[in-house]
């Protein structure tokens, strides 16, 4: 082993160190590989902002990743993609909707007192909506016999179905219930006036559960200007019949009287808490949603994609069989095709796919099935690299050149051809990755990774290990590389 | 010297010329059919990724053996949920009569298309399908929902990646050779394009086979490789040409395209090889992904030995006869 062989040891070294890389770090895998929801979003104008900035995005992204935040899903990923879409990856998320539901919803809070003269109305649209939770308190509880007598007592629900226009044929649904209470809210929110006090003086929002109740509460509070605004507003209706309406979204959510003892300045202090008759989610959600703030910009949800775990597990399995059978059949090719020199590369395009797998695994390159696309095809540029060094071999030794020098002239004769063919690739990848979205980008990046390696390793791998066979003398001949009817006979070689 | 093949391509350039342009011609007039048809209406077939809608896809669990569905009953399980599901019942919500259902893997997998859904609206869809032609295995339902506008912007962005690679390709041949050699690979690459469209517009009216998202990352990926091949042989013709300048440029041509020519058969073979591995075996999702590429890298291989050389041959000041 003489000062020649230094380069295989650093080769070998880098393999051991990737093989090392590979088994200890986990891949990370795209959501169709792994199962989840992709959404993206995008952010819409208003009269208001006509043109979305960077700044408009960023303030979006900062509101939802607060609300992605709230929903407890781990790993989640949300990025910015041209200039006005937010792409959110929710892995292992199957019910989309859900998250949809948070995510899409501006969660308008709204503080509004009772119009003059609404008393009687309110009052009545109140003991319809007692009526009505009480019944889905008892659809909850699945008591269905007493569930029927209070329906029976209460004849005026199914006025009130058809008041609100619901098919009643299904009456005991409980998504039925709760659409009559949120339309039944919606004509309570109708009866109170809007005010300045608004969710945007919010500075934070969490939930409590009433000791005495066991219902759910969600607390809030404001920033300085909002605590003024609520004590002013307090204190308008301090002691008056008129109450003080929680909005949100357009539904009434509580309704509250202000007592006379804050007739001179008002609820001070900045807190308000929202009780209404909330389940523990309920709660979460509210919370989540006013403390996420209100978006500055509405948004609107053009895309999800969806993809079971299983069938995840399916696409790796059939792509990585393909991928080696593939490999396979390319090393058989090469070593009948080259001979000693196809097995080195065999050897070569080995290493380089420890290297590239455990770059993906450092850096993190998030592995989907067009990346893995990408890796495939960066293997056949690594093989094109072999190739075109092993035809000049070829060429030189039919020139009836020496092994040695033979093996030297090919990698300088070769080096021009496997430069531009891998530059030209990478200038497609970088424009790939840049103007590219969600998974062109994925396969852009294993692709670019793939051609900057099989650069390294065509260049370096294979000479390494073909120097180092060749430091053996047994190896040490021309009929290892070439048939031996197409080395020229010494006396055609003086030229 | 010695090459493998005595490669005479300027005596044959002409039949290549032919070759090259009927296989452009016949993808042009697929493209202008399928532009021209009242279902397709573009000069591709685009797929939900660009034109928007809904693809839910969804696997029964029965064993080997599941009975047969009618299509039919499904879709009008659809179109009921307009008078029965909140999700439907306002005036706005999309027409579930123009769904497209298809039973694939013997009735096992069941794939509906509709227009562009809410997130909600496609539970509706899936729960009431579930009711009916369940159950379904849970963890294999896929759902994709794309906006239109989503689309529109998709194909606008696969359009821009394109040129802008086409164009920083043709800069950096610009700088390492010279503008005729920039030109011809260009030209050779758009070549094998209009192929690899060509061969689509054809299956999209004929078989109504798909163009999505991943056929743009296959047509840079063509794009990367012919221009790879056809620099590979022009680095020859210029090594040729400084090492024996005393020939004429039509003989160095010929003599350099032989002596790659091995070269990239054998490249592209090895390229197909994993190629038709994805095809026969990677799944139905990579399965035209990696038709477009086996079109491609054919075409391509073809336009670097034969069409490229040749033209360079003419294009030539110092063209001998």
């Amino acid at each position: 082993m003489g000062r020649k062989n230094y380069w295989f040891l650093v080769v070998i070294l880098f393999a051991v160190l990737s093989i090392f890389i590979c088994t200890n770090i986990p891949f990370q895998l795209g959501l169709d590989l792994r199962g989840g929801s992709q959404l993206t979003l995008e952010v819409q104008t208003t009269d208001d902002i006509p043109k979305i900035t960077p700044d408009d995005i960023e303030g979006v992204k900062a509101v939802l990743d607060r609300r992605v935040n709230g929903l407890g899903v781990s790993d989640s990923q949300l990025q910015t993609i041209g200039t006005n879409q937010l792409l959110l990856e929710l892995p292992g998320e199957q019910d989309p909707s859900g998250a949809a539901k948070v995510l899409g919803e501006t969660a308008l809070l709204e503080f509004r007192i009772q119009r003059n003269g609404t008393e009687v109305q309110l009052r009545d649209l109140q003991t319809q909506r007692n009526s009505v939770e009480s019944i889905i308190k008892l659809l909850e509880d699945n008591n269905s016999a007493q569930l029927r007598k209070e329906i029976n007592i209460n004849n005026e629900i199914n006025k009130l179905f058809e008041k609100y226009n619901i098919q009643s044929d299904q009456i005991l649904d409980i998504d039925q219930f709760n659409l009559l209470k949120n339309k039944i809210n919606t004509d309570i929110a109708g009866l109170f006036e809007p005010t300045l006090l608004t969710g945007q003086y919010l500075t934070n929002a969490g939930r409590r559960q009433d000791q005495i109740t066991n219902n759910w509460e969600v607390t809030l509070s404001f920033n300085n200007e909002g605590g003024e605004l609520f004590a002013d507003l307090s204190k308008s209706i301090a002691g008056t019949s008129r109450l003080l309406g929680i909005v949100i979204d357009g539904i009434s959510y509580s309704e509250a009287s202000v007592g006379k003892q804050f007739e001179t300045a008002g609820i001070t202090g900045g807190a308000a808490t929202i009780s209404g008759n909330f389940t523990a989610d309920d709660a979460r959600n509210l919370e989540v949603q006013l403390r996420g703030g209100a978006l500055p910009l509405p948004i609107d949800i053009v895309q999800i994609r969806t993809i079971g775990p299983s069938l995840g597990t399916q696409n790796i399995r059939l792509s990585l069989f393909a991928a080696l059978t593939g490999l396979l059949f390319v090393g058989v090719f090469m070593i009948f095709i080259y001979k000693l020199a196809g097995f080195v590369a065999v050897l070569a395009l080995s290493f380089y796919s420890l290297f590239t797998l455990s770059i993906y695994a450092l850096l993190p390159v998030t592995l989907t099935l067009p990346g893995i696309a990408g890796f495939i095809l960066s293997i056949g540029m690594a093989v094109d690299a072999n190739v075109l060094i092993f035809e000049r071999l070829k060429e030189e030794l039919r020139n009836g050149n020496t092994l040695i020098r033979s093996i030297d002239a090919s990698f300088k004769n070769a080096f021009s051809s496997i430069i531009d063919g891998h530059l030209t690739t990478l200038i497609s990848c970088i424009t790939l990755f840049y103007l590219g979205t969600g998974f062109v980008k994925g396969f852009a990046a294993t692709l670019g990774i793939g051609v900057v390696l099989s650069l390294f390793t065509a260049l370096t791998c294979t000479k390494a290990i073909l120097k180092f066979l060749m430091s053996y003398q047994g190896l040490r001949k021309t009929s290892n590389f070439i048939n031996p009817n197409q080395i020229p006979s010494p006396s055609i070689n003086l030229q | 010297m010695k090459t493998n093949f005595n490669f005479q391509l300027y005596k044959n350039r002409k039949i290549v010329w032919l070759v090259s342009f009927s296989l452009c011609l016949i993808s042009i007039i697929g493209m202008l059919i399928s532009l021209k048809s009242n279902s397709i209406k573009a000069p591709l077939n685009l797929g939900l990724d660009y034109t928007g809608g809904t693809q839910i896809t969804l696997e029964r669990s029965c064993t080997d053996d599941c009975t047969f569905l009618n299509t039919n009953d499904i879709s009008n399980n659809i179109i009921a949920l307009k008078n029965q599901d909140k999700n439907f019942s306002s005036n706005t919500s999309p027409n579930l009569t123009r769904s497209q259902i298809q039973l694939l893997d013997n009735s096992k997998l069941i794939s509906i298309r509709l227009p562009f859904l809410s997130a909600a609206q496609s539970d509706s869809v899936v729960s009431e399908v579930n009711k009916f032609f369940g159950p379904f295995k849970n963890e294999n339902i896929s759902v994709e929902i794309i906006g239109p506008s989503l689309g529109k912007q998709l194909l606008k962005s696969s359009l821009i990646s394109l040129f802008f690679a086409f164009l920083g390709i043709a800069l950096y041949i610009n700088f390492r050779y010279d503008r005729r050699y920039s030109f011809l690979a260009l030209f050779a690459l758009l070549h094998d394009i209009i192929i690899v469209c060509g061969v689509f517009a054809w299956l999209g009216y004929l078989f109504d086979v798909e163009v999505d998202s991943l056929f743009a990352v296959s047509l840079l990926t063509i794009a990367g490789y012919s221009v790879n091949n056809t620099v590979v042989v022009f680095d020859r013709i210029r090594e040729k040409g400084l090492l024996e300048n005393e020939l004429s440029f039509k003989y160095q041509i010929d003599k350099a395209v032989g002596a790659t020519l091995t070269r990239t058969l054998y490249t592209s073979l090895t390229t197909l090889l994993p190629l038709i591995c994805i095809l026969i075996w990677g799944g139905s999702t990579l399965y035209w992904f990696a038709f477009a590429l086996l079109i491609g890298v054919i075409a391509g291989s073809w336009s670097s030995i034969a069409l490229a050389p040749s033209l360079l041959s003419i294009t030539s000041n110092n063209m001998i006869e």
